[in-house]
């Protein structure tokens, strides 16, 4: 029996072996690596002869305010909130106009509405940063002078490139969210919805006593998933303010575009490894957090 | 009661136009494009613009699909894609099967790392990867690249896959082994073709994954003439943009093209359930 036990064990790991060693050569050697580079000085002038500095790039992004990091982290977690406060709020108003059952041609317009998820997220950014901000030729700019206005820089400072940002976020976040909660709202029984009516519940008391409350375990899942995809954000600043030789000269970073950045622009890579391993950390502890008891259930 | 049904066919109607607005707003960046795809150069610039092309002209799909860098782009493309997909898939799908059916020890732990590992963005370990790639040689190699989108979307597909096979009922394994089959004659005869639909949604999400990569492409390839389609599009985005926007406008739209087909096929046939007429009697 005993035997039988261990015979299992191995061919269950011998089946499995290619994939777990893939993902410990790809995925958990990089990480490991990162953090024995961010005790280091390593950057493009320590490229071979890097020395072993301790925790000393810890302590920079973490104390030295002038570092940015503490800047890029406290700009990213705004960025979360916002992003996640109106995509909920626009995403459900939607959902529940769409779900009227008497709206026939509600499926033509889902359809529509999915079309920024479908798209290829780069080729969008891309689209939006020449087709709509362009200085020159974007649209916003058209309709500007049209209207009498001179034309804008979108993207040139800070505040004004977080909210084009945020829109372009909001427009490719929000399909996914929609269809969510409108398949969360489908499931509702309808029966509430009628028992209610006849107690006389206005529209306002269904949401919050029926609505919501009926969705909420459903959709759970699918916001942690998007607060951490929103968090981890990238493509997004990336494209369309910090592309590498083309700053728009706005000074808004996610922690995600100010690591890449300390790695690749000024190439300094035991600084930029530090906070990878701090946003790591931060990850994990989140995803344990609100994952891990889902997820490995049984 | 007359009253009261005009009332909602009036709300009903404003409903109707409301989404109609919404959805033509939400579609303009792609309307957008669409339409500067068939203009000629200088509709580009004029005042009036409207999203009906100015001159309508085919130029612009000429150069991308005669034009020499973007098929290099697009062979490039798809070489990647289907070794990489392909190579996943074959190193997923057993490893899925032994986590989702078997039990052994360290199975529980391995999965909670997976799902914490999955934490990790991909681009935050791009500097070591690119590193360590580098003594190797695989740096500016096709290997290197496969290697590395193979490496990112492991964790995904072995999950993915896992989590199909956990919604196959274990009764029809059941059924074939006493029926007096063999382990591998199960899993070949029996759970693969149910699972053909799932591993085949897999294989997509990792095909538009690395149809649409475009960070590690341009970090790790030099020279166009390796580049990947999303990579060539950043590369062509960045360099002069004024003169290339309907070229790039309508290579946008060749690319997007295919991902679209794929999403919205894939989205029906997430929704025909997957084990549909698998348990029966």
């Amino acid at each position: 029996m005993k035997k039988r036990k261990a015979k299992n064990t191995a061919v269950s790991y011998l089946w499995s072996a290619p994939s777990l060693l893939l993902i410990a050569l790809m995925v958990v050697f990089p990480i490991l690596y990162t953090g024995y580079v961010s005790l280091t000085n390593m950057n493009v002038y320590h490229w071979f002869d890097f020395t072993i500095v301790g925790i000393d790039n810890y302590i920079r992004a973490l104390f030295v305010f002038d570092s940015g990091f503490l800047t890029a982290l406290l700009a990213t977690l705004l960025w979360t909130v916002v992003n996640m406060a109106v995509q909920l709020v626009i995403a459900f108003v939607l959902a529940s106009l769409l779900n009227n059952q008497k709206l026939r041609l509600r499926k033509l317009y889902k359809t529509l509405l999915m079309f920024p998820w479908a798209m290829p997220g780069y080729v969008s950014i891309l689209l939006w940063k020449t087709g709509m901000f362009n200085t020159q030729f974007g649209l916003f700019n058209q309709w500007m002078e049209k209207a009498g206005f001179t034309a804008a820089r979108w993207l040139s400072n800070d505040v004004s490139a977080f909210l084009c940002c945020t829109l372009v976020n909001l427009w490719l976040a929000l399909p996914f969210m929609i269809m969510i909660m409108d398949g969360a709202m489908q499931s509702i029984d309808r029966s509430y919805f009628e028992s209610a009516l006849l107690d006389g519940a206005n529209w306002l008391e269904r949401t919050r006593f029926i609505t919501i409350p009926a969705i909420r375990p459903i959709i759970a899942p699918a916001v942690i998933i998007t607060i951490f995809t929103t968090f981890k954000q990238f493509d997004v600043v990336y494209l369309l303010t910090q592309q590498a030789g083309a700053k728009t000269g706005s000074g808004f970073h996610t922690i995600l575009t100010y690591t890449y950045e300390n790695a690749f622009v000024t190439n300094n890579y035991g600084y930029s490894s530090a906070i990878s391993i701090i946003i790591f950390i931060m990850l994990i502890v989140f995803s344990a957090k609100y994952q891990l008891r889902e997820e490995g259930d049984e | 009661m007359m009253g009261k049904k005009q009332k909602e066919r009036l709300g009903l109607f404003f409903l109707n136009i409301f989404f109609i607005t919404l959805c033509f707003l939400t579609l303009i960046p792609i309307l957008y494009a669409l339409s500067v795809s068939f203009s000629g150069q200088n509709g580009l610039l004029s005042s009036d613009f409207s999203f009906i092309p100015h001159d309508f002209t085919l130029d612009n799909y000429k150069e991308v699909f005669l034009g020499e860098s973007i098929m290099t782009w697009f062979g490039n493309t798809v070489i990647l894609a289907v070794t990489t997909v392909a190579l996943s898939l074959t190193v997923a799908v057993p490893a899925a099967y032994c986590f989702s059916r078997r039990r052994f020890p360290g199975r529980k732990a391995i999965l909670k790392c997976l799902v914490l590992l999955n934490a990790f963005p991909a681009i935050l370990s791009m500097f070591a990867i690119y590193r360590l790639l580098r003594p190797l040689g695989l740096v500016n190699h096709r290997v290197g690249l496969i290697l590395v989108y193979t490496g990112t979307m492991a964790v995904f597909s072995l999950w993915n896959t896992k989590g199909y096979f956990d919604t196959i009922p274990k009764e029809i394994e059941e059924a074939a082994h006493i029926d007096g089959a063999s382990d591998l004659q199960v899993v070949i005869r029996i759970v693969m073709p149910l699972a053909k639909p799932s591993i085949i949604v897999t294989g997509l999400m990792v095909l538009i994954y690395v149809w649409n990569e475009y960070i590690y492409a341009t970090t790790f390839l030099t020279g166009e003439g390796n580049y990947t389609l999303a990579a060539g599009l950043y590369a062509l985005q960045a360099t002069e943009m004024s003169g290339s926007w309907p070229v790039f406008s309508a290579a946008s739209v060749t690319v997007s093209l295919p991902v679209l087909i794929i999403f919205f096929l894939c989205q029906k046939h997430m929704t025909s359930g997957l084990t549909t007429g698998g348990v029966k009697g």
